[in-house]
C-alpha cells in the first residue's frame, strides 16, 4: 500500500455499500460512480454516466426562488453536522441585498470519525462542483469557494484539476452554457484547525484570519464572508442537489425518514470487520448499519459502545443499537446524527481512555476566545488524563460533570459544548469503570486493551 | 426610547443600548472583562452573562441591545453559577502573585472573584508556566501568567494608534499575547494598555512596586499641560514620610476630549515635580551675581526696580511676555496688573509660530496637538495681546535690544531657545530691569536680574481652555515647596508694593471678573466649570473649533 | 527573499478575492514550502506584501496546526492520534516510530531529515491507523510498513511534495 496519488477507492477501506443482508437493495445516489469499473472521476466519465444534466436543467427551467422551494420541498438537511434545512437556510439569503451573495463549500471535514467528504472530492468532485453551481445560481451567488482543509492535500489537487475542466468545458465562469449566469468558483486550502470547520470560524479563516467563530446574531446569511449574505454548506450536501434537480423533490422527499429524507454517508470506524463509507437511507437502524454492512464487530468482540455521529456526538451501548440512523431518533436516544461518523468499540476500548482521548482532541483544537472553553477544554483532558493514569480522585468524576455544565450553553461556539457532552455520556454508562480508575488507582485494561 | 427592567429597577435607554450599559445607568454592576466601550466588541470572557426572561441561553450583556418589555436579572442562581464558573477557570491559572503585583487592591479579578467568584480551588492540577516581567517596551511590563486574554490591550494597538505591535499567538490554552520577535510596545499611546488591562499582566516600569492604591492619599482631577488638547487627567499622589509624592498620572474619560485615553507623554512626564534642580527660591542679582532670597524680600527689590522704570521712562518701557503655559488665572491677573496698574500697552504670549494661527493642528490624528502648551486659547481669550500701539513678541526683543523696553518680564519661557537663530541674549542683556519666572533654570533665567520660581500644574488651582474652546480645571494634587509662592500670590504682593490693588486672586474670585467682561467667557462663573469642562456659548465672533469631522478616538 | 515568480503568483491568487486579506494563509502555505518554515523574515515579507502588521501574521500563521513557525525537517510525518487510529493501534505506531528514530513527537533528527508531529484526524479512519508524510497519505500502517517508508526516507528515494 505505497502512495496514493489519485485512485481512490481501495485507500479508504471498501467502497460503500448499499446491499445489506436484509436483502434490501438501497440504490446508490452519490457514489453510484462506484459500480463503475476503473472510475477515476473525469469531467468525461462523469458526464458519460450523466453527469453535468442537472446543471443545464436548473438554469433552463428553474428561476432561482424555484430551486430554493424545490430543495425545501426534498427535506434536505445539511450533511456537515448540525443538520438544518438546506432550502430554509437558503431562503434566508435577502434577494433584494445589494451586497454580492456567496457560497461556501465547507470542505473542513475534522469531526472525528468522519471520511465521507474526502471521498467524495477525491472520487467524485464534479458532482460537488454541479452541486456548487446549482446552489450558487439559486442563491445568486457569482464567487463562490471550496474551503478545503489544509490536510486534504491530494483533494485539494483532483478538485482543482476538476475545476479547470469545468471551466474549460463552460460549467463555470462566464455565461454558463449561454445562460447569463456568471460563476468563479475557486478552492481555497485551510492550514489544520479543526474550528474552521464552524460556519462562521471558516469564514473568518476564508478572510484571512484566525479561524475564531464569530457571535451570532449576525447569521451568515445576513453578514457572512465580507459581511455579505453568505451560505455554507458541507460538501455532501451541495453533491444531493444535481440530484434533486434532475429527479424531483418529491422523489428525494421519499427516501428514508420524512424529516430525515435522502441518501446518507456513514463513515464506518473502529473495532468493525468493515470499516468504510456507507450509503444508506436514515431508516436503516444502528444494528443493521454495524451487523449487516460494516461486517460486524472484528474478532467476534462483543459491542461495548458507540459514537454515532462524530466524536461530538454522546455515546450509545447495545442497548441502543435499534436506534435508526435519522436525526431525530439519535436525538430522542440522547445522541446526535452529527457528522455521520460512527466509531464502533468493543469490550477492549478502556472508557476513560476514550474520554482522554477524545477530550484531548478539543483540548487541542479550542480556538481559546471564550473563558470555559479554553481553560475548560484543558481542564477536562487533565483530570481525564490524571484518572487514566491511576492518579484520580473520588471527587473527580462530580468535577467533570459540573466542569461539563459550566462548559455548556455559555460560549461564541458549541466547541464547548461539543467537549462536554461525550465525557458527560461516558460518566452516564460507564462510571462503574471511571470508579474502578479511582478505587485501583490504576487503568484496569493497561497492557490488554485496544489501545 | 425602550424600557426594560433589570432586577426589577425599570430603565429606559435610548434603542441600541447594551444590557451593560443600561445596568450602569442604574447603578447595577455587570462584571465584564473584555468589554470596553472604546474598543471593538468581542464577547469573549463570558463573564457578562446576564439571565434575559424568554432566552433559553444566559446572553452576554454587552453585546445585547435592549428591547421594549425586557426582564433582565442579573443575580439568579443561574447568573450566579455562570459567573463563579467562569472566574474559577480563570484561576485555575492565574498565579498566586496578589503580594507582588502592582494591580492588587484596585484588580477587577481580585474584586469579582470576592464578590462573585468561588472561595476556594477544586483544580488538583499543575498551574501553566510562563514568561513573567517581559520588558514590552519603554513603559511596559508583561507577564503572560497572569495574561486572561481579554484582548483588550491588542485591539487597543490594532484600533487606537492603529499600530498593531500585540498579537494572540497559538490557540486554545495555549494562547499567549506577545510582540512580534524583535519588535517593542513603543507606540505613542501605549501606556493606555495599562488602564485596560484588567490584571496585573501589563504594567508601568515608573510606577513598579511603588505604591499600593490604599497608600495612595489623594485622586486629583486635573488637565494634562503638555499640548492644547487638555486630555482630562488623574494625579495619583503618595502620602511619604519625607513628603508628599506625585506617582501616578491616569487618564480620565471625557467623552468630548480625550474620551477614555491620553498619549504617553503627559502619562509619564511629571518627574519634574520632584526635580532637585528646581527652582525652589527666588533670587535678585546683586553684584552681578544672583542671591536666594525670601519673596518678601524680592519683591520689594523689584518694586523699586519698577517704580523707578516707570518713573523715569513711563509705562511703555515695560514689557510683559506672558505664556500659553500659564492658567486663564493667572493670565488675567497679568493682564490687570501690567495693562491696567502699570499701564503698559506691551503684552504677548504668541512666542511659536503656531500660536499665530486661530488653532493648531493635529499632531496624528488621535489626540496629540501642535501646540504643545495647553492654554494659548485661554491667552487669546483673555486678550493677552499687544494694546493699542503695544509691541508684540519679536516686537519686545526688538525694543528691549535697541533700549526702547528697559524692563522685560518673561514668564515661563525660555526665549534663548525659542528663538535661536535672532540675537535674543543680547536683546535680554540690555534692559535695565529683566525678571524671569520658571520652574527650572535656563539660558533666560539665568541673564535675569530677578527670578521666580514656578509652579508645575500639579501645584495650582486654575483653569486651561483647550483647542476647542473648552475650559477646563486644574486642581492642586501638590502642596508646592514651603518657600514658593503662586504667581497670583507674588503679582498680588508685588502690587502692593507698589501700592496698588491687584484684587481678589482665589480663582472663583477671578472668574466673577472675568464673567463681568464683554467678550466670550461673559456670564461664566468658576461653579460653572463643570468636571467635564464647560464650552461657553457660540458667541459672536468666538470661533468653535471644528476637529475636520473627525471625533477624537 | 521571495522569487519573483513565486510573488507574480501571489499577485493572481490576490487578485481572486474581494480582499486582498484572504491570500494570506494560501500565501503562507507557498512562503513555508518555499523557505522551508515560517521564518520571522518570512512573515515580515507576507506582513509587508499584504500591508498587515507582522504581528498580526504571526498572530495568523501561529493559530494553525500545518504551518511551522520553527525550522523543520526536510520531510514532515504526521501521525493521527485521534479515536478511531488509536483503537487500531496508532500509539503503537508512535512508539516504533520514536524508538526507531530515538526522537520524540514534536521533534526532529539531529540529521534534520525528519520531523515527527502528533495530529488530529485525518479522516482518514475507515483506514487506521492514518499517517501523512510530506502531504500523501499512508493508511493501514503497520510498523513493517512504517520501516519501509522510513528506509525510503533514509534513502532519498521520496519525493518531497510540496504540501
Amino acid at each position: 500500500m505505497a502512495g496514493s496519488s489519485g485512485r481512490g477507492r481501495e485507500r479508504i477501506g471498501r467502497p460503500a455499500t448499499g446491499v445489506g443482508k436484509s436483502g434490501m437493495d438501497f440504490e446508490r445516489i452519490l457514489t453510484r460512480y462506484k459500480d463503475i469499473l476503473n472510475y477515476t472521476g473525469t469531467i468525461d466519465e462523469y458526464i458519460a454516466h450523466g453527469g453535468y444534466q442537472a446543471l443545464p436543467k436548473a438554469l433552463r427551467e428553474f428561476q432561482p426562488d424555484q430551486l430554493i422551494e424545490e430543495v425545501k420541498k426534498s427535506g434536505l438537511r445539511g450533511r456537515g453536522g448540525a443538520g438544518f434545512p438546506c432550502g430554509l437556510k437558503w431562503g434566508f439569503i435577502p434577494r433584494d441585498s445589494p451586497k454580492p451573495k456567496y457560497l461556501v463549500c465547507n470542505c473542513d471535514e475534522s469531526e472525528p470519525g468522519t471520511f465521507k467528504d474526502r471521498m467524495l472530492i477525491e472520487e467524485e468532485p464534479h458532482q460537488l462542483i454541479e452541486g456548487i453551481a446549482i446552489s450558487s445560481y439559486a442563491i445568486g451567488c457569482h464567487l463562490a469557494f471550496i474551503y478545503c482543509r489544509g490536510e486534504f492535500v491530494h483533494g485539494a489537487r483532483v478538485l482543482q484539476r476538476a475545476l479547470a475542466d469545468a471551466y474549460a468545458r463552460g460549467y463555470l465562469g462566464k455565461n454558463i452554457l449561454g445562460s447569463g449566469f456568471d460563476l468563479d468558483l475557486y478552492v481555497h486550502r485551510g492550514a489544520g484547525a479543526y474550528i474552521c470547520g464552524e460556519e462562521t470560524g471558516l469564514l473568518e479563516s476564508l478572510e484571512g484570519k484566525r479561524g475564531q467563530p464569530r457571535m451570532k446574531p449576525p447569521f451568515p446569511a445576513i453578514a457572512g464572508l465580507y459581511r455579505s449574505p453568505t451560505v455554507v454548506n458541507n460538501v455532501e450536501t451541495l453533491s444531493n442537489i444535481p440530484h434533486i434537480v434532475v429527479r424531483g423533490a418529491d422523489w428525494y422527499a421519499g427516501i428514508g425518514p420524512s424529516r430525515s429524507a435522502g441518501p446518507r454517508l456513514f463513515s464506518v470506524s473502529g473495532h468493525v470487520e468493515r470499516p468504510g463509507n456507507y450509503e444508506l437511507p436514515m431508516s436503516i437502524t444502528l444494528r443493521e448499519l454495524i451487523f449487516e454492512h460494516a461486517g460486524g464487530m472484528r474478532d467476534g468482540r462483543r459491542l461495548k459502545a458507540v459514537i454515532p455521529g462524530g466524536s461530538s456526538a454522546p455515546v450509545l451501548t447495545e442497548q441502543h443499537l435499534d436506534v435508526t440512523m435519522d436525526f431525530e431518533s439519535l436525538a430522542a436516544a440522547g445522541s446526535m446524527g452529527g457528522s455521520g461518523g460512527v466509531i464502533v468499540m468493543d469490550d477492549t476500548a478502556c472508557m476513560v481512555r476514550v474520554g482522554e482521548i477524545v477530550s484531548r482532541f478539543y483540548h487541542h483544537e479550542s480556538c481559546g476566545q471564550c473563558t470555559q472553553c479554553r481553560e475548560g477544554t484543558a481542564w477536562l483532558h487533565k483530570v481525564l488524563r490524571r484518572l487514566e493514569r491511576g492518579q484520580g480522585r473520588r471527587e473527580d468524576l462530580d468535577l467533570l460533570l459540573d466542569m461539563c455544565d459550566n462548559m455548556k450553553g455559555k460560549t461564541i461556539c458549541v466547541l464547548s459544548d461539543a467537549a462536554a457532552m461525550p465525557i458527560e455520556s461516558y460518566l452516564k454508562y460507564f462510571r462503574e469503570e471511571f470508579e474502578a480508575h479511582v478505587r485501583e488507582r490504576a487503568c484496569p485494561f493497561e497492557g490488554n486493551g485496544a489501545f | 426610547m425602550p424600557t426594560l427592567k433589570i432586577d426589577g429597577v425599570e430603565v429606559s435607554v435610548p434603542a441600541n443600548t447594551t444590557i451593560l450599559a443600561a445596568a450602569k445607568t442604574v447603578g447595577i454592576e455587570v462584571p465584564h472583562y473584555c468589554y470596553h466601550p472604546g474598543l471593538s466588541v468581542v464577547g469573549q470572557c463570558r463573564l457578562c452573562q446576564v439571565d434575559v426572561e424568554r432566552m433559553a441561553k444566559l446572553a452576554i450583556a454587552c453585546n445585547t441591545p435592549v428591547a421594549d418589555g425586557m426582564v433582565v436579572t442579573t443575580r439568579s442562581p443561574k447568573v450566579e453559577k455562570a459567573r463563579r464558573a467562569v472566574l474559577e477557570f480563570y484561576l485555575l491559572n492565574h498565579p498566586l502573585d496578589c503580594p507582588i503585583c502592582d494591580k492588587g487592591g484596585e484588580c477587577p479579578l481580585q474584586d469579582y472573584t470576592l464578590k462573585y467568584g468561588p472561595g476556594e480551588s477544586r483544580s488538583a492540577e499543575e498551574k501553566v508556566q510562563r514568561a513573567k516581567h517581559q520588558t514590552f517596551g519603554p513603559h511596559i511590563v508583561f507577564d503572560a501568567e497572569r495574561c486572561i486574554l481579554c484582548t483588550r490591550c491588542v485591539r487597543f494597538c490594532r484600533e487606537i494608534p492603529e499600530t498593531g505591535e500585540l498579537g494572540v499567538f497559538s490557540r486554545g490554552d495555549r494562547s499567549e499575547i506577545n510582540l512580534f520577535p524583535g519588535r517593542v510596545l513603543d507606540n505613542a499611546y501605549s501606556g493606555n494598555v495599562i488602564d485596560l488591562c484588567p490584571v496585573g499582566a501589563l504594567t508601568s516600569r515608573e510606577y513598579r512596586f511603588q505604591s499600593r492604591p490604599w497608600d495612595l492619599v489623594r485622586h486629583t482631577e486635573s488637565v494634562c499641560p503638555l499640548c492644547s488638547n487638555g486630555c482630562n487627567v488623574v494625579l495619583d499622589v503618595r502620602h511619604r514620610q519625607r513628603g508628599e509624592e506625585l506617582l501616578r498620572i491616569r487618564p480620565r474619560e471625557n467623552p468630548a476630549v480625550n474620551r477614555w485615553w491620553m498619549c504617553d507623554e503627559g502619562r509619564f512626564a511629571f518627574q519634574y515635580f520632584s526635580d532637585p534642580a528646581r527652582l525652589r527660591a527666588p533670587t535678585w542679582r546683586e553684584d552681578g551675581r544672583p542671591v536666594e532670597m525670601g519673596y518678601d524680600d524680592v519683591l520689594l527689590r523689584l518694586a523699586r526696580a519698577i517704580r523707578r522704570v516707570v518713573e523715569t521712562h513711563g509705562p511703555s518701557a515695560v514689557g510683559c511676555i506672558a505664556s500659553s503655559r500659564l492658567t486663564n488665572e493667572e493670565l488675567f491677573l497679568i493682564h490687570r496688573f501690567f495693562r491696567e496698574i502699570l499701564g503698559t500697552p506691551h503684552l504677548d504670549f504668541r512666542v511659536r509660530p503656531v500660536q499665530f494661527q486661530e488653532t493648531d493642528a493635529s499632531e496624528d490624528g488621535i489626540l496629540r496637538r501642535t501646540d504643545k502648551t495647553a492654554n494659548s486659547r485661554g491667552a487669546r481669550d483673555l486678550h493677552i495681546l499687544p494694546g493699542p500701539g503695544g509691541l508684540d513678541v519679536a516686537g519686545m526683543l526688538a525694543a528691549a535690544a535697541d533700549g526702547r523696553l528697559k524692563a522685560l518680564f518673561v514668564f515661563e519661557e525660555d526665549l534663548v531657545r525659542e528663538f535661536p537663530d535672532r540675537p535674543v541674549r543680547e536683546a535680554l542683556g540690555r534692559p535695565e530691569l529683566l525678571v524671569a519666572s520658571s520652574m527650572f533654570g535656563s539660558e533666560t533665567t539665568a541673564l535675569a536680574h530677578g527670578v521666580l520660581p514656578a509652579l508645575g500644574f500639579g501645584e495650582k488651582e486654575g483653569s486651561f481652555t483647550n483647542f476647542q474652546g473648552r475650559i477646563q480645571k486644574v486642581h492642586r494634587a501638590l502642596m508646592p515647596h514651603l518657600a514658593s509662592r503662586g504667581l497670583p500670590e507674588a503679582l498680588r504682593d508685588l502690587a502692593r508694593d507698589l501700592g496698588r490693588d491687584l484684587g481678589e486672586i482665589e480663582p472663583e474670585r477671578v472668574w466673577a471678573a472675568i464673567g463681568e467682561m464683554a467678550g466670550a467667557y461673559q456670564g461664566i462663573a468658576w461653579k460653572d466649570i463643570e468636571p467635564l469642562g464647560l464650552m461657553p456659548e457660540a458667541k459672536a465672533g468666538y470661533p468653535r473649533v471644528s476637529v475636520g469631522g473627525r471625533e477624537p478616538r | 527573499m521571495i522569487s519573483d515568480e513565486t510573488k507574480k503568483r501571489f499577485d493572481d491568487l490576490v487578485a481572486r478575492y474581494p480582499e486582498k486579506r484572504s491570500a494570506l494563509i494560501p500565501i503562507l502555505h507557498e512562503v513555508q514550502a518555499e523557505v522551508g518554515y515560517l521564518s520571522p523574515e518570512a512573515i515580515e515579507w507576507v506582513a509587508a506584501y499584504l500591508t498587515l502588521s507582522p504581528a498580526d501574521v504571526m498572530s495568523v500563521a501561529s493559530f494553525y496546526d500545518m504551518l511551522n513557525l520553527e525550522p523543520v525537517g526536510r520531510h514532515m510525518i504526521y501521525v493521527c492520534q485521534n479515536l478511531s487510529c488509536a483503537l487500531l493501534g496508532a500509539e503503537g505506531l508512535i512508539r516504533h516510530l520514536e524508538n526507531r528514530l530515538g526522537i520524540r513527537m514534536g521533534e526532529t533528527t539531529p540529521d534534520g531529515l525528519i520531523t515527527l508531529k502528533r495530529m488530529e484526524c485525518l479522516a482518514s479512519c475507515g483506514t487506521a491507523p492514518a499517517i501523512q508524510i510530506d502531504g500523501i497519505y499512508y493508511e493501514r500502517m503497520t510498523p513493517q510498513k512504517l520501516d519501509e517508508l522510513l528506509e525510503k526516507l533514509r534513502d532519498g528515494r521520496f519525493e518531497r511534495s510540496r504540501a
